[in-house]
C-alpha cells in the first residue's frame, strides 16, 4: 500500500535528517568525560558503586568550582558485562562527544577499547578490572593492582599458612576469569600446591551443577573460585548442595552482596584490597544511595578526582586547552596522587600496587588473618 | 554529527547484505534459515584471524571469509536438506547454538570472550580506508556488489527453478529438477556473501567478540529481511534501513540504557506479528491473491 | 563411577524438563502442524505467573502452581486463536505462520525482561531446597518432584488421548485432518483443546526450573527448541517418542560431559540431532515421511 511505503519513508528521512543535523559538541564550557560501566547483568551491584563513586567525585569538584572553572559532566554508559558493548560505547564517546578521557570497568571491555583510546589519543582510566594483560598499555592507567597481586598472596597462604595442598579450580569463562587462574596454577605451584582439574563456567549462567560434579570428583583441599558478580554465590551454593564440603577462595571480586548473604559462601577465604566501612566517605554514600558502599565506590570517586587533577594541570600548561594527550602528560608528571585512601602511586607498568588483606568471609564481613604491605 | 550519519549508514550498507543473502534463501528458495548470524560470525573471525595471525590483507580475509563461509554452510546444508524444511529450520538452529560455543570456547583460536581486537582497517593499494565517511564508500560498495550477484542470480535460470522450488517443490522434482544439489548450492551461495558482510564488520569495528553473532542476532537479520518484504531485491535494503533507524529514533525518547536493548527486540517482535497478520509479502512485496 | 551417576541422575532430572516441554511441543505439533516456537514464551510465562502469584499476589506456592498453569493453558489458547487462527483463516503459508510464533516469542520474552529485568528472580520452596542423598547422589527434594511430575504428565496424557472423547478427537486430528471433519470433529475447537493440553502440561517445567534456579526471561527459546529436536528424534506424532527423545538428549548432555568439556554441552545435542536426521529422518517411532511433506 502507498501510505505504508510513505509512511515508513518519511519516517526514515526524519531520522536521516535528525542524525546529521545534530550539532557537535560545544568546546569550552562543561568538560565532558566517559564512564563505561557494568550497569546491568550480573555485576550490577559493581556498577551501583562505581556509578555512585564517579557521581559523588563529580558532585563534589563542582561544589568546588569545578575544573579550572568548567563544569565537570560524566556520561555514564552500560556495557553489561559486553565487550562489544563498550567497544560502541567508546566510539560514541570519542567521535561524537569528543571526550578526552573516560572511565573503564572490567577487564575485556578495558582490552577491547584500548586500541581505540590509544589511537584516538584518548586518556582511560580503570579501577576494577584486574587482568594482567591490562597492564604496560598505551594510554590506559589501572588505579587498582592487577589480580596477580592478590592471586599471588592467596595462592601462598593457602598451600603455606593454611595447609590446603591440593586444589579444583571454577573459572568464568572469560579474559579475567581465565588469566586468574592461569596465575593461580603458577603461583600455586610455586608454593608447593597442586592443581588437580580445572572447569569453566558462563558469568551469567544460573546452573553449574555438572561443572560441580565432575570436581567433586577430583577431591582436593580447597575449591577455587576464579569469578566474579552473581555467580559466585550460585556455584558456593550448589557446590554445598551436591555434598562439597571442602573450603572454598577466591580473590577481591568474590566480595559483592550476593555473595555475603549467601549461606554456602560462609567461611570462604579471601583476599581483600582495603576499603574502610566507617569511613566518612562510605557514610556519605550511604545516606546518598541507601546502601553500604564498597571497595569500587571509593575506586571510581579516586579515578575521577585523579582525572580533575590531572586535567587541571593539562589546561594549565596548555593556555585552557584540553586533549587526551594533555592529561596523559599531566598523569605522567605528576605521578603520585592524595587520595582518600593514602597515596597512590602510578608504575612505570600504568599500575598501582596496594596493602592485601588475607582472611575469611563470616557472617556477611571479612574476619582479616594478615595483611601483606604493598611494596612501592 | 555527518561522523554519526556515516555510522549508521555503513551498518545499513553491512545489514543489507546480510539481508539480501539471507533472502537468497527465505525469499527465493522457501528455505528459513537461523543460522546466518552464525555465518556472518564466521566470515568476521575468518577475515580477523587471517589479518591478526597471518597478515593476510582485507581483501584476501574477505575471500577467505566466502569460502569458509560457504563450506560450513554446506557441511549443515548437506544432511539436513535431504529431508525438509521444518528439519533445516531445527539444524539451522544447531548450526547457530554450536557456532556460538565454538566463538566462545575454542580460546586458542578465536580468543573466546575476550574477542579479538586491534584488526587492521582495509588498505586500498596504500591507502587505509580510515575515515567513517571513506568506509560507507567501502560499504556501499560491497552492498552494490552484493545486490547485483542476487539480481543476477534470481533473473537467470537458476533463480527460475530456485522460484519453482519454493512454489511447488514435488512439481520441481518432477519436472526432473535435482531439488536436493540446487538447495545446497544456493545455501552455500548465500553464506558466502553473508560472510563478506562479516568480514566488513570486523575490519570496521576492528574488534569482535561472540556476543555479535548471536541467535538473536539471527532473528534480527531474518526481520530485516521479512519485514521489508522478500519477494524483491529491494526489500531487505528497506527492511535494513528501515529497523536500523528504529534505535535511533528511541534514543531521542532517552529510553534508559538497560531497557533500550529490549524494547527495540519487543518493537521487531510486535512487527513480525503484525506483519504477518496484515501484510506477509512485507513492505514492498506484492501483495499475495488472498485465498477465502 | 560416582560422578557417572551423579551425572546420569541430572540428566534424569534434566529430562524431565525436557519431557514434559517435549510432550506439549509434540502435541502441538503433531495435531495442528504449527511450528510453535511461541511455546518457549508459555514456558516461561508459567514461571512467571507462578512467581507472581507467590511474590506480589502472596498465595500459598501450590496454589501459585495451579494458578500459573491455568493461566499457562489460557495463554496457549489465546495465541492460537488471536494469531494462529485468523492466520489460517487468510490461507497463510506454514513459513508464515512460524515466523509469527517467531515474533511472539520474541516480542514476549523481551516484554517481560522490561517488566521484570533479565535478572534471575527467586521464588521461596521451603522445604523443596532439602536435599536428598541417594547413595552417592545428591539432589535436592525439588528435583524428585520434577522427575515425579514428568512421569506423572507422560501417563496422565497417555490416557487422556486414549480413555478419553477429547483425547480421540485430537488423535483423529493429528492423524488426518479431514477425515476428522467428515466425522464431524470441530478443527477449531480441536486446535484450541490441543493448544490447552499442550500449554498445561509444558507449564510445570517452566515453574519447576524456576523454582531450582530462578525465574529468567530467555530460557524458552533454547528448551522450545530442544523439545522440536527431541520431538523430531523420537518420531513425529508419537507421544511415546517425544519422552524418550527427550530423556535421551538430556542424559546424552549430561554424561557427555564425563568426558567432553563442559562448555561443549550444548554442542552435543546438535551434533547428535544431525547424525540422526541423516540415518533416520523419521525419528525412533515416527511415520515414514516423504522428503516435502513436512
Amino acid at each position: 500500500m502507498r501510505t505504508i511505503r510513505s509512511a515508513f519513508c518519511t519516517f526514515a528521512l526524519l531520522v536521516l535528517a535528525a542524525m546529521a543535523g545534530t550539532p557537535a559538541v560545544a568546546q569550552g564550557n562543561p568538560i565532558k568525560i566517559g564512564a563505561i560501566l557494568p550497569l546491568t547483568g550480573s555485576g550490577a551491584s559493581y556498577g551501583v558503586w562505581m556509578k555512585g563513586g564517579a557521581e559523588m567525585a563529580a558532585e563534589e569538584i563542582n561544589a568546588a568550582g569545578g575544573i579550572a572553572g568548567h563544569k565537570l559532566e560524566v556520561i555514564y554508559e552500560d556495557h553489561a558485562a559486553d565487550a562489544s558493548k563498550a567497544v560502541n560505547a567508546m566510539r560514541r564517546l570519542v567521535e561524537v562527544e569528543k571526550v578526552p578521557f573516560s572511565l573503564t570497568s572490567y577487564s575485556a571491555p578495558t582490552l577491547a577499547i584500548q586500541p581505540i583510546a590509544a589511537q584516538s589519543k584518548v586518556v582511560i582510566m580503570n579501577g576494577g578490572g584486574q587482568s594482567d594483560n591490562l597492564a604496560d598499555k598505551d594510554y590506559l592507567y589501572n588505579n587498582i593492582p592487577v589480580v596477580s597481586n592478590e592471586v599471588g598472596v592467596i595462592a601462598e597462604w593457602l598451600a603455606k599458612d593454611r595447609n590446603l595442598k591440593s586444589a579444583v579450580l571454577i573459572v568464568a569463562n572469560d579474559e579475567a576469569g581465565r588469566n586468574s587462574a592461569k596465575t593461580f596454577r603458577e603461583r600455586y605451584g610455586a608454593a608447593g600446591g597442586k592443581v588437580l582439574a580445572e572447569e569453566q563456567v558462563a558469568l551469567d549462567g544460573t546452573d553449574f551443577r555438572a561443572q560441580l560434579a565432575k570436581l567433586k570428583a577430583r577431591g582436593g583441599d580447597l575449591l577455587y573460585i576464579s569469578s566474579y558478580g552473581r555467580n559466585v554465590s550460585i556455584i558456593a551454593d550448589q557446590a554445598r548442595e551436591l555434598g562439597m564440603t571442602i573450603p572454598l577462595a577466591g580473590t577481591s571480586w568474590v566480595l559483592v552482596p550476593e555473595t555475603f548473604k549467601s549461606k554456602g559462601a560462609e567461611g570462604m577465604l579471601v583476599t581483600k584490597l582495603p576499603f574502610d566501612p566507617s569511613s566518612a566517605f562510605a557514610k556519605k554514600f550511604k545516606d546518598k544511595y541507601k546502601t553500604d558502599a564498597g571497595f569500587f565506590a571509593v575506586q571510581y570517586y579516586t579515578a575521577t578526582r585523579i582525572f580533575a587533577k590531572a586535567a587541571e594541570e593539562a589546561m594549565k600548561k596548555h593556555g585552557g586547552a584540553l586533549t587526551g594527550e594533555g592529561v596523559k602528560d599531566a598523569i605522567e608528571s605528576i605521578r603520585a596522587f592524595d587520595t582518600i585512601s593514602g597515596k597512590l602511586v602510578f608504575q612505570a607498568n600504568h599500575g598501582a600496587v596496594m596493602d592485601i588483606e588475607v582472611g575469611a568471609l563470616k557472617g556477611g564481613k571479612v574476619a582479616v588473618d594478615k595483611i601483606i604491605k604493598a611494596a612501592h | 554529527m555527518t561522523a554519526y550519519l556515516a555510522h549508521f549508514l555503513v551498518m545499513v550498507a553491512i545489514y543489507s547484505i546480510l539481508a539480501l543473502s539471507l533472502n537468497l534463501l527465505i525469499g527465493f528458495s522457501g528455505i528459513f534459515s537461523l543460522a546466518h548470524a552464525a555465518i556472518y560470525g564466521i566470515g568476521a573471525y575468518a577475515s580477523a584471524l587471517a589479518a591478526l595471525k597471518l597478515g593476510v590483507g582485507f581483501w584476501g580475509g574477505m575471500a577467505i571469509a566466502a569460502a569458509v563461509g560457504a563450506l560450513a554452510s554446506a557441511l549443515v546444508a548437506i544432511p539436513s536438506l535431504r529431508v525438509a524444511g521444518d528439519y533445516y529450520v531445527v539444524a539451522s538452529f544447531g548450526l547457530q547454538v554450536v557456532m556460538l560455543a565454538v566463538f566462545m570456547n575454542w580460546t586458542d583460536l578465536t580468543n573466546g570472550h575476550a574477542g579479538l581486537p586491534g584488526i587492521p582497517r582495509p588498505n586500498l593499494l596504500g591507502w587505509s580506508i580510515d575515515q567513517p565517511f571513506e568506509y560507507v564508500f567501502l560499504a556501499g560498495f560491497f552492498a552494490l556488489l552484493t545486490w547485483a550477484i542476487c539480481r543476477r542470480l534470481t533473473d537467470s535460470a537458476f533463480g527460475r527453478v530456485l522460484q519453482a522450488i519454493r512454489d511447488d517443490e514435488i512439481a520441481a522434482q518432477a519436472m526432473g529438477k535435482n531439488v536436493v544439489l540446487v538447495k545446497i548450492v544456493v545455501a552455500c551461495i548465500s553464506s558466502a556473501l553473508g560472510a563478506t558482510a562479516g568480514s566488513l564488520y570486523a575490519h570496521y569495528i576492528t574488534y569482535i567478540n561472540p556476543s555479535s553473532f548471536a541467535l538473536h542476532e539471527s532473528i534480527f537479520i531474518a526481520t530485516l529481511v521479512i519485514l521489508g518484504g522478500s519477494e524483491r531485491l529491494t526489500g531487505p535494503v528497506i527492511g535494513a534501513f528501515v529497523l536500523l533507524a528504529i534505535p535511533e529514533a528511541l534514543k531521542f525518547l532517552a529510553i534508559p540504557d538497560a531497557v533500550a536493548a529490549p524494547m527495540r527486540q519487543i518493537i521487531y517482535g510486535a512487527l513480525l506479528v503484525l506483519f504477518m497478520l496484515v501484510r506477509p509479502e512485507g513492505i514492498l512485496g506484492r501483495a499475495r491473491a488472498r485465498p477465502r | 563411577m560416582d560422578l557417572l551417576l551423579q551425572l546420569a541422575a541430572t540428566g534424569l532430572v534434566v529430562g524431565s524438563l525436557y519431557a514434559l516441554c517435549a510432550l506439549g511441543w509434540g502435541l502441538i505439533y503433531g495435531t495442528t502442524l504449527h511450528f510453535h516456537v511461541a511455546h518457549g514464551a508459555v514456558f516461561t510465562l508459567a514461571a512467571y505467573y507462578a512467581y507472581v502469584a507467590q511474590k506480589l499476589l502472596a498465595l500459598p506456592l501450590v496454589v501459585a502452581i495451579a494458578v500459573a498453569i491455568i493461566a499457562a493453558a489460557l495463554s496457549g489458547i489465546l495465541i492460537d486463536l488471536l494469531v494462529y487462527q485468523p492466520l489460517e483463516r487468510r490461507g497463510a503459508l506454514r513459513t508464515t505462520l512460524f515466523i509469527a510464533s517467531l515474533g511472539l516469542l520474541t516480542l514476549i520474552e523481551n516484554l517481560l525482561a522490561v517488566v521484570f529485568t533479565p535478572d534471575p528472580l527467586r521464588m521461596d520452596i521451603g522445604w523443596l531446597s532439602g536435599p536428598v542423598q541417594l547413595g552417592p547422589v545428591f539432589l535436592t527434594r525439588l528435583h524428585l518432584v520434577s522427575v515425579a511430575t514428568a512421569a506423572a504428565g507422560y501417563f496422565a496424557l497417555m490416557a487422556f488421548l486414549k480413555h478419553t472423547r477429547w483425547g480421540q478427537a485430537i488423535r483423529a486430528v493429528s492423524s488426518s485432518p479431514d477425515m476428522a471433519r467428515t466425522v464431524g470433529i470441530d478443527l477449531r475447537r480441536a486446535h484450541l483443546l490441543t493448544y490447552a493440553v499442550g500449554s498445561a502440561i509444558t507449564a510445570p517445567a517452566g515453574i519447576l526450573i524456576a523454582m531450582d534456579v530462578g525465574v529468567e526471561p530467555y530460557r524458552g527459546t533454547t528448551f522450545v527448541l530442544l523439545a522440536s529436536v527431541a520431538v523430531i528424534m523420537g518420531g513425529i506424532g508419537s507421544i511415546p517418542g517425544a519422552m524418550l527423545g527427550a530423556l535421551f538428549l538430556a542424559l546424552l548432555e549430561n554424561l557427555g560431559v564425563w568426558k567432553i568439556p563442559s562448555e561443549w554441552q550444548s554442542t552435543i545435542s546438535f551434533g547428535v540431532f544431525l547424525v540422526f536426521i541423516v540415518l533416520r529422518p523419521r525419528g525412533i517411532f515416527g511415520r515414514k515421511i516423504q522428503s516435502a511433506e513436512i
